[in-house]
């Protein structure tokens, strides 16, 4: 924990992730362009060089690199991202019953959540699900384009077109609960308020103090 | 009316005409081409039987290269199917998947006959048409071509026994009419190829315009509550914080009270 500017703050991502994380976020928006461009009538001319085509597998390659880089650099954010947002507790279920009122920027009355809120386990674990049917569709055209039925062709890029509408979508509303809550230094620098996070993840912060006192009293 | 080609397999000689108008009346560069010739014979000698393959776009009605593509760099018009290169991505699902394996990839787009749209819409023939030696080509009303190649069949029917019209009905009826001496599989057409699959029209006309407008939406929805939701969570904390300076004086209060 440290001070700044007055007020408290706290270590949310260490580096590592927030490196991860930005790999995830570039090759993510690249592969959205890049795949809109191909589909697309407006952007078309992008991708009739073929250069965006290119550019789309090399940012292919990033995506699928990111779960490798956790499970490598960082077991500590694999095991929070793998396991941990797909356990669900009985605060985490009151979460979602509230969740309108978190949307509308209203936290006061929420359950209290541990590190990742219910929404942000969701958010997790709906990027991983349509993460894993973009990969194995992506690579079923990448690799086997020419031996598909027209048939078959049609379902396998209407799946990935879809798990893509799918992360957009997340996306987007990742990008509007950035800016509610303000939690972009989170990304930035690694540290949040400490005050947010009392509100916001009040098991957490009652986890970390625990730790504290335990490393203190050791 | 719709328009449509003939194309008279038993008049073709092989002569490759028709592969150099195209070529040199289209101006296709180095690799481009929209029609190929390819020979194919059968049986063993001396009792050989063989012809020429005039591989070309069939112009299908139910065309799975339309259905397929995503800009709609190609369309129906006319009963033929157009390609306007300035809209194709290069996705190159139509060489997947049309069941003639007619287009190409060409300088990172597609590549395929569209019946000579320039030349005909200013009241032309398709340059295959206007040099063909043998007769073979010929343009103009579907109908009238279509009559004409029975006419042609029957003709030829007491020296090719197997001879028949192709493209009344295949893929929902073709825009070249070929006239055919032997079963289409001597020359390596499928007889019947298959339909365009649902799933390619659940993909185009459905799943496309519905991911482009639900993402709209959500952007414009989710920017109006941003904004919102961005001033009620600033308010609330406002509140947080006066409380917890209402409390913070009044202990002051209370503390001061003490030492009275």
């Amino acid at each position: 924990m440290s001070e700044s500017n007055g007020s408290e703050t706290i270590l949310r991502y260490r580096r590592t992730p927030r490196i991860i994380h930005a790999v995830l976020a570039t090759s993510f928006l690249i592969l959205l362009f890049t795949g809109l461009a191909l589909v697309w009538g407006p952007l078309a001319f992008i991708a009739a060089g073929g250069w965006s085509r290119y550019l789309h597998r090399i940012a292919a390659i990033g995506f699928m690199l990111v779960p490798v880089l956790y499970v490598v650099f960082d077991r500590k954010s694999a095991k929070e991202i793998l396991v941990d947002s797909f356990k669900y507790d009985s605060d985490d279920v009151a979460w979602f019953k509230k969740m309108y009122r978190y949307t509308l920027g209203r936290t006061a009355e929420m359950p209290p959540q541990g590190r990742l809120n219910a929404g942000q386990k969701l958010h997790h674990s709906a990027v991983i699900v349509f993460s894993s049917f973009i990969v194995i569709t992506g690579i079923i055209m990448w690799a086997f384009k020419s031996s598909l039925s027209a048939e078959m062709l049609s379902w396998t890029a209407m799946i990935h077109d879809l798990s893509m509408l799918a992360l957009a979508l997340l996306l987007v509303g990742h990008i509007f609960f950035t800016y509610v809550y303000q939690a972009w230094s989170s990304m930035a620098t690694g540290y949040v308020p400490k005050e947010d996070m009392e509100l916001e993840h009040s098991k957490w912060v009652e986890e970390l103090e625990h730790e504290g006192a335990e490393n203190t009293s050791a | 009316m719709t328009s449509a080609f003939l194309l008279d397999m038993s008049r073709c000689i092989g002569c490759e005409a028709c592969v150099v108008a195209c070529k040199t009346g289209n101006e296709l560069p180095v690799g481009r081409q929209y029609i190929e010739l390819i020979e194919h014979t059968s049986g063993t000698f001396p009792n050989l039987t063989g012809g020429f393959q005039n591989q070309r776009c069939y112009h299908c009605s139910d065309a799975t290269c339309v259905a397929v593509c995503p800009t709609g760099a190609l369309f129906k018009d006319d009963g033929l199917t157009r390609l306007n290169r300035d809209d194709c991505s290069g996705c190159g699902y139509c060489v997947q998947s049309c069941p003639y394996g007619v287009p190409k990839m060409s300088d990172g787009r597609s590549s395929k006959c569209d019946a000579c749209a320039s030349n005909v819409g200013g009241g032309g023939s398709p340059w295959c048409v206007t040099t063909c030696p043998g007769k073979a080509l010929k343009y103009g009303d579907r109908d009238e071509i279509l009559a004409e190649a029975h006419e042609r069949v029957d003709a030829i029917k007491a020296r090719y026994p197997n001879a028949q019209v192709y493209g009344e009905t295949q893929a929902g009826g073709l825009g070249l009419i070929l006239v055919l001496p032997d079963d289409p599989e001597t020359l390596n057409i499928p007889a019947d190829p298959p339909p365009t699959p649902a799933s390619a029209d659940l993909w185009k006309n459905w799943v496309q315009p519905i991911s482009v407008g639900s993402t709209a939406v959500t952007v414009v929805g989710l920017g109006v509550l941003g904004v919102i939701a961005r001033r009620n969570h600033v308010a609330e904390m406002e509140e947080i914080e006066a409380r917890k300076a209402a409390a913070m004086a009044g202990g002051d209060a209370e503390r001061g009270g003490d030492d009275v």
